[in-house]
């Protein structure tokens, strides 16, 4: 589904990745971690089409299109959905107006109709209840004055209703407390399904022990220095990122 | 005098013959005062502080007519379409003209309403309410021709302590007929002491292209413990002109509640004049301006907190694209007597495109010590972060701009009280946002 070759970027003239390779395969769960300015964040604004990155090296194919060719809403629309690690608030923006065009630009650009308001409000609360996100803040404005914990719920109910192929969560984990964490991880468990990826940004381990993943990869300055199944988020829970970046200096 | 306010000056002397002193001695002599008031004044100039940034060329280039215009005719179904939720009076003006065929019943205990016209064709002084009382017979050439060539509007008065509860609706609705014209609109409005109204004031263009001039003039008097909501709504079509002077005249414990809309007109000015006359009186205002290609938009206030505790809160946001102009002057003044005076003036504004233009000038004149006042302006972008966040959602920029232009609008579509022009006018906001694209 995504393949990423050799993807060199850099901020401002810094270099920020340094060459990461990565496959995923529909139905695969990928954890990505690593410490603070290793640029796991940075791999998940790029591959969502955040501006501000120049990328000066490699490829990111998604379903063999060449995703860095597409433009933000374009990657939305065929499937790429980035949960973030710091919602933006839009005062004045409804809540469910927000939801619903975002819904049907989807369908629309897809070729399909466009969901009834019926089929939506049915969707809608079903999905809420799911992420434990009172309605109440359905009908407010987005993100405004929601709490840490709220706006990754209203996360992750974008997600669902969105139905992405590719998921990329920018350390959802990050400001929630362990009921908020465990809600959140239940409702991405629920997106779990063979023609759906995953792709978890996270600093800390304790989220993997709610979304099991299938391989862990370890990020430090720009590069992927250590791959390999849940055990290894174990082993780093244990040892600390120091343990393997003085492995991979040496 | 120049060449164009002569052609005026003119008009206006041929109009009030015209009338053939039909009206009553004291309006004719008012009519004449004006027109004398007109020759001295003449058109606005930029030298003159409140019109600095606000040329009036291009109005006068536009070769208006004044004319004796009696009738106007529009069917009832084409009326249908623009009427919302049940009123409790409803005066529908085609062209500037009263259609009193298409209006609603407006008979109700405590209320009395009816056309300008009608009160200035009774010839009695005391049918036209005060008309002039707070205007004066005008402190600027446009409102000085307004009371010289007078042609209708509404005359509203809420008797001592009724409270009608419906909106009593202004619907002003032009046709291709009224295009190279100017229409005088005047309305006065009484609410005596304690009574409350909620005033709905709507301008509209059939057309597309229509081309002219509504001058419009507003009194307003709120009597002891008054309480008025306002609602205007101007959508008139991009090549209309529309200018009006809003007279509020609020009374000790009285509350005016006003929100305005300008979306049309080639030219739109609207400047409200409040003055208290008595203590714990308050004034809240909300405002909304758009400014599109070709487009000037002008917005004045002038509050005057001449008494002791008294509140004044005035909110005003404005959406600029394409090539659009605006202009916001807001000047409070806290005279020395008026201790424990509130007032708050904030003005936003959103620039969507690098030829718009701002012109904003808040000002607090403080000369009271004792008082809590504040001001503010902001002019500012989209921001990145939002509009990355949306099109990451699947919207294209446009729909993320429309989207995040109505958020910002929504604080002041919010307090519009009528849920349906909330709907409609951000149907209208989208609408005109949308066709700036296409040109």
């Amino acid at each position: 589904m995504l393949s990423i070759k050799n993807l060199c970027a850099s901020v401002d003239g810094k270099a920020i990745l340094n060459g990461i390779n990565l496959e995923v395969y529909a139905g695969e769960v990928h954890a990505i971690m690593g410490p603070n300015g290793s640029g796991k964040s940075t791999l998940a604004h790029i591959l969502s089409g955040r501006d501000g990155y120049t990328v000066s090296d490699g490829e990111v194919h998604y379903f063999g299109q060449n995703l860095l060719d597409l433009e933000t809403e374009e990657r939305a629309h065929s499937g790429v959905f980035l949960a973030m690690q710091y919602p933006v608030e839009l005062p004045g923006v409804n809540n469910m107006t927000f939801l619903r065009e975002s819904m049907n630009a989807i369908r629309k650009a897809r070729g399909e109709a466009e969901i009834d308001a019926v089929s939506f409000m049915k969707q809608v609360r079903h999905r809420a209840k799911q992420v434990k996100l009172d309605e109440k803040l359905l009908k407010r404005s987005v993100n405004a004055g929601f709490s840490g914990g709220e706006k990754k719920r209203n996360e992750i109910l974008q997600m669902m209703m969105l139905e992405p192929q590719l998921a990329i969560l920018d350390e959802t984990d990050s400001g929630l407390d362990i009921d908020a964490l465990r809600t959140v991880a239940d409702g991405v468990n629920l997106l779990r399904s063979p023609d759906r990826a995953l792709i978890v940004v996270t600093h800390y381990q304790r989220l993997l022990d709610y979304i099991e993943p299938d391989f862990v990869h370890v990020l430090a300055s720009g590069r992927i220095i250590r791959s390999g199944g849940k055990e290894l988020a174990l082993e780093l829970e244990e040892k600390g990122y120091e343990w393997l970046q003085e492995g991979a200096a040496a | 005098m120049n060449a164009c306010a002569s052609v005026f000056q003119q008009a206006a002397t041929e109009y009030i013959d015209s009338l053939s002193n039909c009206e009553g001695e004291w309006l004719t002599e008012q009519r004449q005062a004006a027109t004398q008031r007109f020759t001295e004044l003449g058109f606005p100039h930029a030298g003159l502080e409140t019109w600095r940034y606000t040329s009036v060329e291009g109005l006068l280039q536009q070769d208006f007519k004044i004319t004796h215009r009696t009738q106007a005719f529009l069917q009832h179904e084409v009326i249908q379409q623009f009427l919302g939720e049940p009123v409790a009076a409803r005066l529908v003006f085609v062209d500037g003209i009263y259609q009193p065929n298409l209006s609603g019943d407006t008979g109700q205990a405590g209320l009395s309403i009816g056309s300008l016209r009608a009160a200035m064709a009774a010839g009695e002084r005391s049918a036209l309410r005060g008309v002039g009382s707070l205007s004066g017979i005008g402190d600027h050439g446009f409102a000085a021709l307004n009371m010289a060539t007078l042609q209708d509007g509404a005359v509203i008065q809420v008797s001592t302590g009724v409270a009608i509860q419906q909106p009593i609706e202004l619907l002003y609705v032009a046709t291709k007929g009224l295009s190279g014209q100017v229409q005088h609109t005047r309305h006065r409005v009484v609410l005596e002491a304690g009574a409350s109204a909620n005033l709905v004031e709507r301008y509209l263009s059939l057309d597309s292209e229509s081309n002219y001039f509504n001058n419009l003039v507003c009194e307003i008097s709120l009597g002891e413990g008054a309480s008025l909501v306002h609602q205007r709504a101007q959508e008139e079509s991009l090549k209309a002109y529309h200018l009006c002077d809003v007279h509020l005249d609020i009374q000790g414990d009285a509350h005016y509640q006003g929100v305005n809309a300008a979306l049309g007109g080639a030219w739109s000015r609207t400047t409200f004049h409040a003055r208290f006359g008595g203590e714990d009186a308050n004034c809240e205002l909300d405002g909304l301006y758009l400014a599109g290609e070709g487009q000037l938009t002008d917005f004045h206030l002038n509050v005057d907190h001449s008494v002791a505790h008294c509140e004044s809160r005035e909110n005003v946001k404005g959406i600029l694209y394409g090539a659009g102009k605006a202009v916001f002057d807001g000047l409070i003044h806290v005279r020395e007597q008026a201790q424990k005076s509130q007032a708050h003036l904030y003005n936003a504004n959103l620039m969507l495109s690098r030829r718009a233009e701002v012109d904003t000038k808040p000002q607090l004149v403080i000369l009271a010590d004792d008082v809590k006042c504040s001001h503010g302006t902001t002019v500012g972008q989209l921001d990145d972060q939002a509009l990355f966040y949306l099109r990451s959602r699947g919207l294209d920029k446009d729909q993320a701009k429309r989207l995040l232009s109505l958020g910002f609008a929504s604080e002041i579509v919010d307090s519009f009280q009528s849920e349906y022009l909330r709907d409609h006018l951000r149907e209208e906001i989208v609408k005109r946002m949308s066709y700036e694209r296409q040109v």
